[in-house]
């Protein structure tokens, strides 16, 4: 591929940056010199987040790492705790104290100019504050999975072209040696024909009952974190667990899809389409709050013929990870550098100039600054990870529903079933509404 | 006039049918009268277990007792598609034996069940049937232990005992293999009730798969601090052998016997030794690595106990009663009418005045997408009671299709 915005080249490109950035009284988005949503190498590009918890701070750290390319200006979070470590983390980074810090992110996309946001928020938010940034032309670095259900992810990859923004999913095992390498080995055919795809992700969480209702922290802002989904008492659930409750999430089913489906479907060049019948089991709790599916085990057959299994890591026989099986052998990938296959032969294999190079990226989040650059496709791409995720809800209704579930991936709808298809949506609660497709 | 008549006599013949249909199916033969554990409690239990499923017909038949004449012990073993092993005890006449053996070669299911794996030490093919057996003076002449040590299967031919157990508890079992039909749909870890954990069992296991296993720890008394086998198939000729290890008897059938988890892998066992396949579905109530689940009475909760009991339901408390409704829900797989039927259940607890908020809140979120017309005028009604406001919106923006 094309992108060869090597990370030698960069630092001799920003060597230069360093030196003019001191001269500018103001950082201003190279937008706002009418250069389109382009920006030139001599600049930096001037950057936010929302949503600095847990994996929003691990994001900004990591653009924060590139400082020579980003200058981060502003941070927006529900929680002003959080918001006051990320204000003095940027400080700290920007040897100032001009971080700006919002607690809406209306007010943060209306007043701050951006090149590029980062955010990482429950999914619940996803379908709406995805979309809005994409509204307002600012290029996205989204934590996966990019929606909560189907018809946001619909209205997100629809904003995201609609606007010509760079789009950028936090799918970052797509940066790392292993898993290319085991999906270009397997889109070059070096196991045969692919019949046959495991994708173990991990066991569920095993719940910590009913929590008696709390006095809201001063900190938090419950109505904003609650947003468009039902309004609940507090239990002291919020950051991070919010993964255990349907309400914000589908569970460690839909919070990996990003990671090993998406590899799975890179390497069986799945990425462009979706299954076209999907059937399931699950486990749930049978008390407390968390109720996501302790267990999970989702067959999808492909118009192709090519069938992936999805289930918690210990129902599979080698666990997490991804596993194509070809007519010839299989290889699978996982967390921890590892790719192993059934000839350790087929490790060896030298791709040819002439069969399928994928596109290399060795930093998740270069790669996302590259491509605002250049204005070429990121790594990990809106469509792309709506196809990823989309195999997970899709597996998550036919679970509910106990059905069969047929899925025209042209469309984009489940046929036949009208009792199945509202699933593919949750209602808002006002004054929000879900985001148009 | 005449056709009305025709219409009834059709209905009936379809009933008669039916219900042929749904007459216990498999011929079943539990053998027991010998054993070192009250076997005259764990038959009749293993008996109600297999017919509960609605395809079994059991038969339970005694051997003669410790000392008498095992001549006259002679059954018809081929009048059978199910034999079940619940004994421990002298040998068999080496007729009886024969035929045991023809007729699993020819085809024939069996059940080991708990200590019919102590059973015949010196009975070359019964040890190749049930893969692993334990006590008898078995040792290293009868073959390896088989286990699992950190998620590898060992085959241990070292010298040694064959069979042991701690104390008995509460034990964790792991699914090992998770897309045979008998484990296909259940949790891959959960807790089974008080009991004997068989270690060190020792066989031939020839032709054999374990299934789950489970960890002897040895804080409990006399563990091996290895994951034991507890569930086995072997094949054998033609035959199908199920094993399971767990089970252990006390007055009344002893409480790991109530097991849910027990009781169903049981069944779904037995099916699978008949068929080779399984078409039960997985119960509402299958234990989870959270929890062991009884059943007093050996049965599954059935829907109309779940409807009486929903209404009480707080958050606080188990959602088991909902559990089952979903389950219920799912097995319809879409069944329109099954579906409404269910619907008016729910509907009937929406407009009970003494049921919970938060009961209603759980079958509103079922509604919301399962819910046909027959809902909306109750939901409606919901919409202006100040505590279930949201929720009654939630319900009707998607059955109306506006989200």
């Amino acid at each position: 591929m094309a992108n060869k915005s090597s990370r030698r080249d960069f630092v001799k490109r920003s060597a230069a940056v360093v030196a003019g950035a001191f001269v500018l009284p103001q950082i201003i988005p190279s937008t706002a010199f009418g250069m389109g949503r382009r920006i030139a190498p001599s600049d930096r590009l001037v950057i936010g987040s929302i949503g600095v918890g847990s994996q929003g701070m691990s994001n900004m750290m990591d653009f924060l790492k590139l400082k020579d390319a980003v200058q981060y200006v502003a941070v927006c979070d529900v929680d002003s705790l959080h918001l006051a470590k990320a204000k003095e983390t940027v400080d700290h980074a920007n040897k100032n104290s001009d971080c700006r810090t919002y607690g809406d992110y209306r007010e943060f996309l209306e007043k701050e100019k951006l090149d590029a946001v980062s955010i990482a928020l429950p999914d619940h938010w996803h379908g709406i504050i995805y979309s809005a940034a994409a509204n307002k032309k600012i290029n996205v670095y989204g934590e996966k999975p990019i929606c909560r259900t189907i018809k946001d992810g619909q209205a997100i990859v629809n904003a995201v072209k609609k606007n010509n923004i760079i789009w950028q999913t936090g799918s970052w095992q797509r940066s790392l040696a292993n898993f290319h390498r085991g999906a270009e080995l397997v889109i070059n055919g070096r196991v045969g024909k692919i019949k046959y795809i495991e994708v173990g992700l991990p066991d569920g969480n095993k719940g910590i009952g009913t929590p008696p209702v709390k006095p809201v922290p001063a900190e938090l802002n419950w109505e904003m974190w609650l947003g468009p989904a039902l309004e609940v008492p507090y239990r002291g659930v919020s950051h991070w667990d919010w993964r255990w409750i349907l309400d914000y999430s589908g569970g460690q089913l839909t919070d990996w899809a990003g990671h090993h489906i998406d590899i799975a479907n890179w390497g069986a060049g799945l990425e462009h389409t979706g299954p076209v019948e999907i059937s399931g089991t699950g486990v749930y709790p049978v008390e407390g709050i968390f109720n996501v599916p302790v267990e999970y085990d989702i067959l999808c057959k492909y118009a192709n013929g090519i069938e992936m299994r999805v289930a918690n890591a210990s129902r599979l026989p080698l666990g997490m990870g991804t596993t194509w099986h070809g007519d010839l052998g299989w290889v699978h990938v996982d967390r921890g550098d590892i790719i192993s296959a059934s000839d350790p032969k087929i490790l060896n294999e030298v791709i040819g100039e002439k069969e399928i190079h994928l596109y290399k990226s060795e930093n998740h989040w270069q790669n996302f600054i590259d491509s605002v650059r250049s204005g070429k496709p990121a790594i990990a791409p809106v469509e792309v990870s709506y196809r990823a995720i989309s195999v997970a809800l899709l597996g998550e209704i036919a679970i509910t529903t106990g059905q069969t579930i047929k899925w025209d991936p042209e469309k984009e709808e489940i046929t036949g079933n009208p009792n199945a298809t509202r699933l593919l949506s949750r209602p808002y609660r006002q004054p929000w509404t879900s985001p148009t497709i | 006039m005449k056709n009305r008549y025709l219409l009834i006599l059709l209905a009936g013949l379809l009933t008669f049918f039916s219900a042929c249909k749904h007459m216990p199916g498999y011929k079943t033969l539990i053998i027991t009268g010998q054993n070192n554990h009250n076997w005259k409690a764990s038959s009749p239990v293993l008996k109600q277990i297999l017919e509960e499923t609605g395809l079994f017909s059991v038969k339970i038949m005694t051997t003669p007792d410790k000392g008498g004449d095992m001549k006259t012990f002679d059954p018809d073993f081929s009048k059978y598609r199910l034999l079940v092993i619940d004994y421990n005890g002298d040998s068999w006449s080496e007729k009886t034996n024969n035929a045991f053996v023809e007729y699993v070669k020819n085809g024939g299911g069996v059940v080991i069940y708990h200590a019919a794996d102590n059973s015949f030490p010196k009975w070359k093919e019964y040890n190749e049937m049930t893969g692993l057996g334990g006590w008898g003076d078995r040792n290293q002449k009868d073959g390896p232990y088989l286990y699992y040590k950190n998620n590898q299967l060992v085959r241990d031919t070292s010298a040694g005992i064959g069979g042991s157990h701690g104390k008995r508890r509460e034990f964790l079992v792991r699914t090992r293999i998770t897309d045979h039909p008998i484990t296909r749909g259940l949790p891959v870890a959960w807790l089974h009730g008080n009991d004997e954990l068989y270690s060190q069992l020792r066989g031939p296991a020839k032709n054999m798969q374990i299934l789950a296993t489970a960890f002897a720890d040895s804080t409990a008394g006399g563990g091996t601090m290895r994951d034991e086998p507890v569930l086995m198939v072997i094949t054998y000729g033609k035959g199908r052998i199920f094993h399971t290890t767990m089970g252990h008897s006390d007055l009344g059938g002893g409480p790991s016997m109530h097991c849910a988890g027990f009781i169903t892998t049981l069944q779904r066992g037995a099916e699978w030794a008949v068929t080779g396949d399984v078409t039960q579905k997985v119960p509402w109530d299958f234990p989870s690595a959270a929890g062991v689940v009884f059943r007093p009475r050996f049965k599954e909760m059935t829907l109309d106990e779940a409807f009486d009991n929903i209404g009480n339901y707080e958050i606080e408390k188990s959602t088991k009663y909902l559990s089952c409704i979903q389950s219920h829900l799912r097995s319809l797989a879409g069944d329109e009418q099954g579906l409404l039927n269910l619907e008016k259940m729910m509907v009937k607890v929406l407009k009970d005045k003494e049921a919970t908020v938060d009961s209603k809140k759980l079958l509103l979120r079922e509604l919301s997408w399962m819910g046909s017309d027959y809902s909306v005028p109750v939901i409606n009604e919901l919409v202006s009671n100040a505590e279930l406001k949201d929720e009654a919106e939630f319900v009707l923006s998607r059955l109306q299709g506006k989200n």
